[in-house]
């Protein structure tokens, strides 16, 4: 940072270190509590790598803050663990983006005709309809793809994902029950069960609000709508969640992304009131 | 060494982690401000709204005919801000800064904060929505 001349490997370092002491300077700025039982490397980092951690039942234990893999710390590590110049081996399942949940599946979503129109009327709004914009709770793949992060608290019977953009908050049913069959009252965060499958937690959903919004874009979500997710930790610092959606309404047939999350240590969530001050949908302009 | 390590790692960490770090846009950025409109205004600090959906900094500038505006600028929301580096207090009352943005659609004195210039010039990162609004 201090010479011109620095080489690539020294001023990489400088980058480093200048981001380690933001990141120490950073967690000042909220309560500092450290994160208990994290492995350690031979060097005393944490080791992101290691194992996932099991319940008392056998179960991997999902537990803890997460937050969207790019941004999270274990994340960076990865990439800087590649080099500068290397690209990381292509995901085997396309991974969902916040504003096209299809960018990366071949062809894109497979909308339906008047889906495909309604995505593209929404997106022409820029996108001021969708829910987020007004505080109202976001659908579930705009939570996963979400920057801001989110807690899971993983009990033997009952899975909670409390999320910190707007306040959203899941709960996931793994005592054993099914999935209601009485066409149950439509909820913005519908109605969830979650069952292991090795050590895959498999959570599927039904009962969403009609007129969902898959990404920021407005890719529809009807309430006949089934999600299906496929939670896996395959390391310490990383979980993978494979996102499959059925809606006969606004897909010609069901399609899988992935999203990636990597683990925040040594924080806490933040509270997020979405309503406190909320002034921008004023400025819109007519249309 | 108390009083400016607050600024230093906003400013560090606009330098650093710039559009990496960036909040996806919380609200609609196109629906609400004009990206072919661009505004640059400097003036004192009236008030720091550190609100959630969007911290909001308000500015006295005094415009060509003499009199005295105050803008309303948007940034992005308060935990990416602290987990940036900053602090609801980083910018006092009467502090003077430089804001560039975008204007809002229809409202005069609003505006979206691109980047924030206090006094000596530090850039302040101000987790604008407009990096990662759609284009």
């Amino acid at each position: 940072m201090r010479r011109q001349s620095a080489s690539a490997a020294g001023l990489y370092g400088g980058v480093l270190s200048v981001l380690l002491l933001v990141s120490h300077l950073a967690q000042a700025q909220w309560p500092d509590y450290p994160t208990p039982n994290v492995p350690l490397t031979a060097g005393g980092t944490p080791d992101y790598l290691a194992p996932a951690p099991r319940t008392a039942e056998g179960h991997p234990d999902f537990s803890g803050i997460w937050e969207l893999w790019g941004r999270s710390a274990p994340g960076r590590a990865a990439a800087e663990a590649l080099g500068p110049d290397a690209k990381p081996a292509p995901s085997p399942v396309p991974l969902g983006t916040f504003f096209d949940l299809g960018a990366n599946l071949e062809g894109g979503l497979p909308y339906t005709p008047s889906a495909l129109a309604l995505r593209d009327a929404r997106k022409a709004s820029d996108s001021r309809d969708n829910p987020d914009a007004h505080c109202l709770p976001m659908g579930f793949t705009q939570l996963h793809l979400h920057p801001q992060p989110h807690k899971i608290v993983q009990l033997p019977n009952l899975f909670v994902m409390m999320w910190e953009g707007n306040s959203g908050l899941r709960q996931i049913f793994t005592d054993g029950r099914k999935l209601p069959d009485n066409d149950p009252q439509p909820w913005w965060y519908g109605y969830s069960v979650g069952h292991w499958e090795g050590d895959t937690l498999v959570v599927e959903s039904i009962g969403l609000l009609d007129g969902g919004w898959l990404d920021v874009n407005g890719s529809p979500l009807s309430d006949k709508a089934k999600i299906t997710e496929r939670f896996q930790r395959p390391q310490y610092g990383k979980m993978t969640v494979d996102f499959t959606v059925e809606d006969p309404v606004n897909y010609t047939k069901p399609f899988t992304v992935r999203i990636e999350h990597g683990l925040m240590l040594n924080t806490e969530l933040i509270e997020f009131i979405c309503q406190e001050n909320e002034q921008s949908a004023q400025y819109f302009d007519p249309q | 060494m108390k009083l400016t390590m607050p600024a230093l790692t906003v400013a560090i960490t606009a330098t650093l982690l710039g559009a990496s770090a960036s909040a996806l846009a919380h609200h609609a950025f196109a629906a609400e401000f004009d990206r072919n409109k661009p505004v640059e205004v400097s003036g004192a600090v009236t008030k720091v709204e550190w609100t959630n959906p969007h911290a909001r900094i308000y500015v006295d500038v005094v415009n060509d005919k003499g009199a005295i505006e105050n803008w309303n600028f948007e940034m992005g929301t308060p935990n990416i801000l602290m987990r940036n580096g900053w602090r609801r207090d980083s910018l006092k009352l009467g502090d003077k800064v430089k804001v560039t943005g975008w204007r809002a659609r229809n409202a005069p004195l609003v505006g979206n904060a691109g980047e924030v210039f206090q006094a000596d010039g530090t850039k302040m990162f101000t987790d604008s929505s407009v990096r990662n609004a759609a284009k």
